[in-house]
C-alpha cells in the first residue's frame, strides 16, 4: 500500500475544506481499504468522516432520513425501517457478512465499486480503472457482467444489495458539494451507465459528501421481497437480485415496484414491467408476463446468457413471494 | 514447546481435541507466527505473462523503495546445487526451478522475491518490480486443447472390450470438472533461519516435515540432519502441503543471500497460483450391463491439465479398476499441458474426479435399466481386490450402502425424475459411493515418561487438522492405561521420530501402529525397572498396565517414584517404528463410503439446495469418533463445493486466474451445508495394523459430487455432466 496521510475532521465544513486532488473520504473503510491494499486506489490523504456525518435514523411525516454514517446493520434492525420499509432491511441483510455490515455506512454502500474481477487485477486491461486501457471482461470472462445498459467500454455491474431496494423505493440522496451548497438527487439519477466514461460510477460531484438518504412513505410494507440469487447462499455477490414490492387492493395491484441488482452498471428499475402490473390482478400469468417484459430488453454477453432466464425466474418468484411475505 | 495443553491444568483436560484449547485461545503457533529476531520479510513477485521469456528484470525503482534489502531473481540468484546442474526445462523433479530460468511457463510464475525490513515495505516494493518480456501466445483453454492430446493406455486393463460389445444396455458419456483450489485457511508460509555450520531451521506450513527436509537437503546439498523443520500446527492442507513449493525454496535462497532469517507468507491470490490445485479434467465413461444390472465392462478415458513446466497425472481412472468387479476394463489417460500454474493432489486426488464420471454413468445406466441404483451397486461390488486378485482384508461397502439407504429413507425416493415436490422445490434423492486404497507407511513414535508419570508422545507427522494428535493420545491411553490427562502430544517436528507426509488417508493407519508399538515398549521398559529380577520380555504384556501412579503386574504394584529413585532415572524413553509387512502380500485394503443425499431444486430459479447428506463410512476401527466425524463432515462440505460452486476461471487471453480470492472463488459456507449425518461401520480391520484403523480422510469426498448430480437428476430429470453445477450448467443441461 502506498503511504498516506490521515485526518479526522469534526465538521462537514472542515471535511470539505480539507480535500485535496488525491484525497478520499473514508467511512467504514470496508471497500476503500481493500482497494488501497490492492493499489487500485492510491489516495495520498484520507479524511475519516465517521465523526463528521449524521448517524441517526429520523422518521418524518413524509418518510425517513437515514444519516450517511448509519451503519448498514443499524438500518437493517431499526424498528421504524422494519415496520415501514422492510424491503430495505431485507436487502441489506442479504449483503456481505455481519462483520462487514457492522462497519459499512449508508453513504459508503452507495459508493462501493464494482466487483468485476478484471477491475481487481492490475495486470489486466480495465477502462474503469484506467480509461483507454480496454475492457478485459468484454471478450473475456463476463459471467458476472451486465445484461442491460452496458457499453463496449464497460460491462460491469453495481454490486450493492441495499441500493436495489433504495432504487425500488424511489429514494433521494442528500449531498453537500465542495462549495458548501446542498443538493438533493433522485436515487435513480445517482448512479450512471458506463457510456464512454466507465471510470465514473455515479453523478456525485467531485469531493461532494453524501449527508443522508431519504426514503419516502409508501404502501409497500405489506407485500415485498428481496430475492438474491448467487453462487452460494451467503457471502457472495448477486448473479441476479430482485427487489419487488406491491401495493395491493384485494387481489388487484395498485402499484408495483421492480428493481434488480447484478444486471447493470447501476441498480436497475424495470419500469415497463411495473407499468404492466399496475391495475392487474395478482396472478401467475401476469407475473410471468411482467418477467417476460423485463427480460425483453436485455442482451446478455458472451458468457452470461444464463442471467436472462435467471432474471425471469427471479422476478416471478419474488412477485409470488410478495403475496405471502407479510412483514 | 508443549502448546497442546497447559501442564498446570491437567485435571481439567476437556474431551475434545488435544490441541483444541491451544487453537481457540490463540496459543497455537502457525508457521508465520514464530517471532524470530532480526527477521526480514520476503514477498514473491509473479510474472504478468503466461508464456515467453524474461528479457530483463526492472528492479531499480523497487530497490530504492523504503526498507528494501535485496531483490532476488534469475539475474542474481544464489548458488543452488540442485538447480544449477539441471538440464533444459521442463524436466525436473522439483517443479519450477525458481529463479533458475528466464522462461515463463504460466502467469504469476514467481520471477522475483523482494526482501525488506517490514512486510509493508516488502509488499510495496514488490508492486514496483517489473520485467521486460518476449511474449508468446499462451495455451490456456483446456476445453479447446483437450481432444488434441492422444490417450495412453494405463497398462492395467482386464479382459477385453470385445467381450461386452453386445451388452444389451450401454451408457457412453463425457464428463468434465473445473479446476478447484485447495484454499486451506492458513496461508502457506516459511520462516528460514540459517545457523552456523550450514545448519538450517525452517518453520514451514506443510503436510510432511521429513519431505521438506529431504527436498531442501538435495536441492541445497546439505545433510538432512542439518535441516530442522517445524510444522507444529497446520491450518489445513487438503494436499497443498504435500510438495515443497517455490516460495519455500526462495525463502531458503533469500535467507542465504541476505544472511538473515527470512519470512515469506503467500497472499490469498498467490494461494491460487503458487501451491497447486485440482486440475481441470475431461472423462469419457462407456459402461455396459446385462438386463439385471450386472456390469459387463467399462471403458474409462480421462485427461487432466498440467502446467507446461511439469507433467502431472491425477490418476483419474484408478478408481474404475477398484470399486466394482468389472471383468473387462479398459482405462486410458493423458495430460494436457497448458500455460497454467502447477496442479497437484487435492483431497481424494484422482478418485474424486474419476468417481464423478463412473458414479454418474452408473446412475444413467440404472435409469435406463429401470433398476434401483443401490441394488445395482450392491450386485457389482468387487468381490476381491480386482487389480491384484487378493482377497479383501475387509470391505464393508455393502453395509455402507444398506445403512445409508435406511438412514436417508431411500424408499421415499421415486425413480421417476421430477415426481416429488416440496413447496416450490422439486425434490430428489441420489446415491454414489467412494473407495480409497488403505495405505500404511513406515512411521516412528517415541514416548518419554517423566518422574510424575506424565508421558509425552512424539512423532514427526503433522496434524493438519485431522485429529492425529488426539488419535495418538487415544491409542497411548488405551494401550498403556495412563489417563489421558497425563498424556501430552507433540508432533510436526523433524527432530522427532520419522514419519511419512500426512496425505492419502495414511496418517492414522500409520501413526497409530507406531504409537501402539511405543506404548508396548514403554510398558515393558517400566516393568523391567520395577521387577529387575524378572525377565521383562517374558512377561505377558497384557498383564502389565500403567496408571497415573505406577505400574501393575498381576497383583504387584510399584509406584513410579520408586522406579525413578531406585534406578536413579530422570526419564524413561522408548522409540519404536512400525510399518506394513507380509499382510500386504496377502490382502487388499480399502476404505469406502456411501453417500446418500437429498436435494431440492427451485422450479423457477434453478437454485439447488442440498437438504440432507447421509455419509456412511467403512474405515475400520474408529479411534476417535469426534475427530473422525469431523473429517467426514469437512469432506462432505468440500463435496458440496465441488458439486455446486467451486470453479477457478481463467482469462484465456492472458492466462490470469479470474477472481482469485475468497470473494471471487466460492467454496461452500455454512448456509450451503445441511447437518451432515455421518455414521461409521466401525468394524476393525484385523490385518492392516494392530489398531484395526483404515484411513478416512479421502472417502468423505469421493462420491460426494456425483451423489449431488444424481439427486439433481432424480429431482428434475436434468443430467448435468459438468461440474460444478452452477446455474448456467443447470440451465444448459
Ligand atoms: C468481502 C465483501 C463482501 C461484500 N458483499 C456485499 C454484498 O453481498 N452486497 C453488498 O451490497 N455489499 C457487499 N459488500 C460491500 C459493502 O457493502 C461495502 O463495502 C460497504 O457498504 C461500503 O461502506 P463503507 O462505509 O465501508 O465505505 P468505505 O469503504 O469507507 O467507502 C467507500 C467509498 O465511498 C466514499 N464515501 C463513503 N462515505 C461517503 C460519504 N458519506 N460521502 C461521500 N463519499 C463517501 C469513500 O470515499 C470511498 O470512495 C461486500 C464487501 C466485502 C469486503
Ligand atoms: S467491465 Fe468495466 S470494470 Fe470490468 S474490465 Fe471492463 S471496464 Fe473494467
Amino acid at each position: 500500500m502506498k503511504p498516506f496521510e490521515y485526518t479526522k475532521p469534526k465538521t462537514v465544513r472542515e471535511a470539505l475544506s480539507s480535500v485535496t486532488k488525491h484525497s478520499h473520504y473514508i467511512a467504514g473503510g470496508t471497500n476503500l481499504v481493500d482497494l488501497m491494499k490492492k493499489q487500485i486506489d492510491e489516495p495520498d490523504k484520507l479524511l475519516d468522516i465517521t465523526n463528521t456525518l449524521p448517524d441517526q435514523i429520523e422518521v418524518k411525516d413524509n418518510g425517513v432520513v437515514i444519516g450517511a454514517m448509519v451503519r448498514n446493520t443499524a438500518i437493517a434492525v431499526n424498528k421504524a425501517i422494519l415496520e415501514s420499509w422492510p424491503l430495505l432491511s431485507k436487502a441489506i441483510l442479504k449483503g456481505a457478512s455481519p462483520q462487514i455490515r457492522n462497519m459499512a455506512s449508508a453513504g459508503g454502500n452507495l459508493l462501493q465499486r464494482t466487483r468485476c474481477p478484471y477491475f481487481y487485477d492490475l495486470t489486466l486491461p480495465c477502462n474503469k480503472r484506467k480509461n483507454g486501457s480496454g475492457c478485459g471482461a468484454l471478450k473475456g470472462n463476463n459471467r458476472m457482467g451486465a445484461i442491460i445498459g452496458y457499453s463496449d467500454a464497460c460491462v460491469a455491474v453495481h454490486p450493492s444489495d441495499m441500493c436495489v431496494a433504495l432504487a425500488a423505493l424511489d429514494a433521494k440522496v442528500n449531498i453537500r458539494k465542495a462549495d458548501g451548497s446542498e443538493e438533493t438527487m433522485n436515487f435513480l439519477d445517482f448512479h450512471r451507465l458506463p457510456g464512454n466514461n466507465p471510470e465514473k460510477d455515479n453523478n456525485l460531484p467531485e469531493n461532494a459528501l453524501i449527508t443522508s438518504i431519504f426514503v419516502p412513505k409508501n404502501n409497500f410494507s405489506k407485500h415485498f421481497e428481496y430475492l438474491k440469487l448467487r453462487d452460494r447462499e451467503s457471502y457472495a455477490f448477486a448473479l441476479v437480485s430482485v427487489a419487488a414490492a406491491l401495493d395491493m387492493d384485494g387481489n388487484q395491484i395498485s402499484e408495483a415496484r421492480l428493481a434488480s441488482g447484478g444486471v447493470a452498471h447501476k441498480p436497475w428499475r424495470w419500469t415497463k414491467a411495473e407499468a404492466f402490473l399496475k391495475g392487474k390482478q395478482a396472478t401467475a400469468e401476469n407475473f410471468a408476463e411482467a418477467a417476460r417484459i423485463a427480460a425483453e430488453d436485455t442482451a446478455p454477453l458472451s458468457t452470461n446468457a444464463f442471467k436472462v432466464p435467471l432474471l425471469k425466474g427471479a422476478i416471478e418468484t419474488a412477485l409470488h413471494t410478495c403475496l405471502t411475505n407479510k412483514a | 514447546m508443549s502448546y497442546f495443553f497447559d501442564s498446570k491444568n491437567t485435571k481439567q483436560m476437556p474431551k475434545g481435541r488435544v490441541e483444541g484449547i491451544a487453537k481457540v485461545t490463540g496459543k497455537a503457533k502457525y508457521s508465520a507466527e514464530y517471532d524470530i529476531p532480526d527477521v526480514a520479510y520476503g514477498v514473491m513477485v509473479g510474472s504478468t505473462i503466461a508464456s515467453g521469456r524474461i528479457l530483463k528484470m526492472q528492479v531499480e525503482e523497487a530497490m530504492k523503495a523504503p526498507g528494501v534489502i535485496d531483490i532476488l531473481s534469475h539475474e542474481n540468484k544464489p548458488y543452488v546445487s540442485g538447480f544449477s546442474g539441471m538440464k533444459e526445462m521442463p524436466d525436473n523433479r522439483f517443479g519450477l526451478p525458481v529463479f533458475y530460468t528466464d522462461k515463463v511457463y504460466y502467469n504469476d510464475q514467481p520471477i522475483a522475491m523482494v526482501v525488506a525490513e517490514t512486510i509493508e515495505d516488502a509488499m510495496f516494493a514488490a508492486s514496483l518490480v517489473k520485467a521486460e518480456y518476449e511474449e508468446a501466445i499462451p495455451e490456456t483453454d483446456f476445453a479447446k486443447k483437450v481432444k488434441e492430446v492422444s490417450l495412453k493406455e494405463t497398462e492395467n486393463d482386464r479382459g477385453s472390450v470385445g467381450a461386452w460389445e453386445n451388452a444389451p444396455y450401454k451408457v457412453d458419456q463425457e464428463y468434465t470438472i473445473a479446476k478447484e483450489i485447495h484454499n486451506p485457511m492458513e496461508m502457506h508460509a516459511t520462516i528460514v533461519q540459517w545457523k552456523p555450520n550450514d545448519k538450517l531451521v525452517l518453520y514451514d506450513k506443510n503436510q510432511g516435515v521429513n519431505r521438506v527436509q529431504s527436498v531442501i537437503s538435495s536441492l541445497f546439498d546439505i545433510p538432512t540432519d542439518n535441516i530442522h523443520v517445524i510444522s507444529e500446527f497446520v491450518g489445513g492442507g487438503f494436499g497443498s502441503g504435500l510438495r515443497v513449493w517455490p516460495h519455500t525454496i526462495a525463502a531458503v535462497m533469500a535467507s542465504q543471500q541476505v544472511k538473515r532469517p527470512v519470512k515469506v507468507m503467500l497472499t490469498r491470490p498467490q494461494m491460487f497460483t503458487m501451491v497447486g490445485y485440482r486440475p481441470e479434467s475431461w472423462q469419457r465413461v462407456k459402461l455396459g450391463a446385462d438386463k439385471d444390472g450386472q456390469f459387463m465392462g467399462i471403458i474409462h478415458q480421462a485427461r487432466n491439465n498440467s502446467s507446461k513446466i511439469q507433467g502431472f497425472s491425477d490418476g483419474i481412472t484408478r478408481v474404475t479398476r477398484k470399486i466394482y468387479g468389472f471383468k473387462n476394463v479398459k482405462t486410458e489417460e493423458a495430460i494436457v499441458e497448458l500455460n497454467l500454474p502447477m496442479p497437484t493432489w487435492n483431497r481424494g486426488p484422482g478418485d474424486t474426479t474419476g468417481c464423478f464420471g463412473v458414479e454418474s454413468a452408473i446412475d444413467e445406466l440404472c435409469h435406463e435399466l429401470k433398476l434401483d441404483p443401490v441394488e445395482v451397486r450392491l450386485k457389482n461390488i468387487a468381490p476381491y481386490e480386482m487389480e491384484t486378485g487378493l482377497p479383501w482384508s475387509t470391505n464393508y461397502l455393502n453395509e455402507c450402502l444398506e445403512k445409508g439407504a435406511e438412514l436417508i429413507g431411500w424408499k421415499n425416493r421415486n425413480p421417476v425424475p421430477g415426481s416429488l415436490k416440496e413447496g416450490d422445490y422439486k425434490v430428489g434423492y441420489g446415491v454414489a459411493v467412494g473407495m480409497w486404497g488403505s495405505g500404511r507407511s513406515y512411521t516412528g513414535a517415541s514416548i518419554d515418561m517423566q518422574k510424575d508419570g506424565v508421558i509425552t508422545v512424539r512423532t514427526a507427522m503433522t496434524d493438519i487438522g485431522t485429529g492425529t494428535g488426539t488419535g495418538m493420545q487415544n491409542v497411548a491411553h488405551t494401550v498403556t492405561g495412563i489417563p489421558k490427562s497425563m498424556i501430552k502430544i507433540e508432533l510436526g517436528n523433524s527432530d522427532f521420530p520419522k514419519a511419512p507426509s500426512q496425505g492419502g488417508s495414511r496418517g492414522m493407519a500409520s501413526v497409530s501402529s507406531a504409537v501402539y508399538a511405543a506404548s508396548l515398549a514403554l510398558k515393558r521398559k517400566v516393568a523391567g525397572y520395577a521387577w529387575p529380577d524378572k525377565d521383562a520380555n517374558s512377561l505377558n504384556i497384557d498383564d502389565i498396565s500403567l496408571s497415573d501412579k505406577g505400574v501393575t503386574y498381576k497383583d504387584n504394584f510399584v509406584p513410579y517414584a520408586d522406579i525413578f529413585s531406585k534406578n536413579n532415572l530422570n526419564d524413561i524413553k522408548v522409540e519404536e517404528f512400525a510399518g506394513p509387512g507380509e499382510e500386504r502380500k496377502k490382502y487388499g485394503f480399502c476404505s469406502s463410503a456411501a453417500h446418500f443425499y437429498k436435494v431440492k431444486v427451485h422450479e423457477k430459479t434453478g437454485k439447488i439446495k442440498v437438504d440432507r447428506m447421509v455419509i456412511v463410512v467403512d474405515a475400520g476401527r474408529i479411534i476417535n469418533p469426534k475427530a473422525a466425524a469431523n473429517q467426514v463432515i469437512g469432506a462432505g462440505a468440500g463435496g458440496i463445493g465441488m458439486g455446486l460452486m467451486e470453479e477457478q476461471l481463467v482469462d484465456f487471453k492472458t492466462g490470469r486466474l479470474i477472481g482469485n480470492d475468497l470473494a471471487g472463488y466460492h467454496f461452500a459456507v455454512n448456509a450451503d451445508v445441511p447437518l451432515i449425518e455421518v455414521s461409521f461401520i466401525g468394524k476393525p480391520d484385523p490385518n492392516i495394523n494392530p489398531s484395526g484403523a483404515k484411513g478416512l480422510g479421502e472417502v468423505g469426498i469421493i462420491g460426494a459430487a456425483p451423489a449431488i448430480a444424481n439427486a439433481v437428476f432424480n429431482a428434475t430429470g436434468k443430467r448435468v455432466r459438468d461440474l460444478p453445477i452452477t446455474v448456467e450448467r443447470f440451465f444448459n443441461a
